[in-house]
């Protein structure tokens, strides 16, 4: 097969003196020249330069949105990261103002728990006071009892005797 | 002697007609009538494309503007991968338009049925298919690198003949001549060897057969397109940059 085409080949390469050949160069070398570079310079202006606008255009767009995107991430994060440490600060307070109100609570409880036992320790003691006060009365009077019965009874036994 | 056996073989269902132009005389100038016939078909598809793609530009692309946005984006990673993030974009219309122009003209070779379209003498095919739109986008890639040289690095860009040292200036030189030859040939060969292969096959066997050969055609039309503006591109940045970008060629 080979052979066959070269032959052919070698059969037309013999046929340029009459006019034609495979390399039969002629003006339609310049003219195609010509021709391919007003090619390229239509295609600049109708393909490569719009087209390629449209995709730097694209390309600025994408990567400003990104830098765009980028910041008010970062941006998020740092709310994020404030309403954290806001929301830390807040429950250290909370904390604290809770600390704080069972301190209170605590002393006030304890004062008036000492209060308490302050008044029922005087009432105690007012009442044992009473008591004793009375008691003294008592025995007072019961003394005077005795003394007295202890008079007659002295008087019975003298007087029993004398008699 | 063979294209006669062809021509007037009976049963063909397919010719080959190698080397058989559609001459125009301009004004004393002859041309490739055929290869412009299809050049102006395949610019017309890209501009009309283009004109489609832009026509409602959108941010959130949608149908052919994002289809096209691929292909710019492709060109544009292709450029940026071999002349550098600094100094590609001037240059991604030529080679953007290099890699659509030949990719285009070699798929609307390989799968545009111009064999219908009967011509007085020739036949229509890939413009790729002409060794002088092949030579017109070599030569063009050669004076763009040595623009690009130039005009960054002004007089100092011969120096670059010298280095690594004066002992190669010999090839240095040749090697300019080399890079448009190379490109040339390599695009010029690829497809008509491919449009070869298919037409002879389906000249022996004309059905089914020819079918892996055209799929495997296709692969190849676009990989000669991604390699003539990546070499483009690579000669570009090799100029550009001066030191070191030997390893590119």
């Amino acid at each position: 097969m080979m052979n066959f085409v070269w032959l052919l080949a070698v059969e037309a390469a013999e046929t340029v003196e009459e006019g034609g050949g495979l390399f039969d160069l002629d003006a339609t070398l310049p003219l195609m020249a010509v021709q391919f570079v007003l090619l390229a310079v239509a295609l600049n202006a109708l393909f490569y330069k719009p087209l390629g606008k449209v995709l730097d255009e694209r390309d600025g767009y994408i990567s400003s949105n990104q830098v765009d995107a980028a910041e008010r991430l970062a941006k998020a994060e740092q709310i994020a990261k404030q309403y954290q440490q806001e929301l830390a600060e807040t429950r250290r307070q909370a904390q604290t103002v809770i600390a704080e109100a069972q301190e209170e609570a605590q002393k006030i409880a304890s004062q008036t728990v000492a209060a308490a036992q302050q008044e029922a320790q005087a009432q105690r003691e007012q009442v044992q006071r009473e008591l004793d006060e009375q008691k003294s009365q008592a025995m007072a009077t019961l003394e005077q009892q005795v003394d007295g019965l202890s008079q007659q009874i002295l008087d019975k036994l003298l007087g029993s005797l004398a008699a | 002697m063979a294209l006669n056996m062809f021509t007037i073989h009976p049963l063909v269902l397919a010719e080959l007609e190698v080397g058989q132009h559609l001459y125009w005389q301009v004004g004393g100038l002859k041309l490739h009538g055929q290869v412009f016939l299809t050049s102006w078909f395949v610019i017309g598809v890209l501009l009309l494309v283009s004109f489609l793609a832009t026509r409602n530009i959108q941010r959130i692309p949608s149908g052919l503007q994002n289809f096209m946005e691929y292909a710019l984006e492709f060109i544009r990673d292709l450029a940026k991968n071999q002349i550098g993030e600094k100094e590609y974009r001037p240059w991604v219309p030529f080679v953007g338009t290099l890699f659509l122009f030949i990719f285009v003209s070699n798929w609307s070779g390989a799968l545009i049925p111009w064999k219908l379209i009967h011509l007085p003498a020739g036949e229509l095919a890939a413009p790729t298919n002409d060794i002088n739109t092949t030579v017109a986008l070599a030569l063009l890639t050669s004076l763009a690198y040595f623009y690009a040289g130039f005009s960054k690095r002004g007089l100092g860009y011969f120096a670059k003949y010298i280095e690594p040292t004066p002992i190669l200036l010999p090839i240095n030189i040749l090697e300019d001549f080399t890079k448009p030859l190379s490109l040339s040939f390599r695009l010029f060969g690829n497809i008509l060897a491919d449009e070869l292969v298919v037409a002879v096959l389906v000249l022996l066997v004309p059905l089914f057969v020819p079918l892996p050969v055209m799929v495997l055609g296709l692969f190849t039309s676009a990989i000669q397109a991604l390699i003539f503006a990546t070499l483009a591109a690579a000669y570009i940045g090799e100029a550009i940059e001066g030191h070191g970008g030997e390893e590119h060629g």
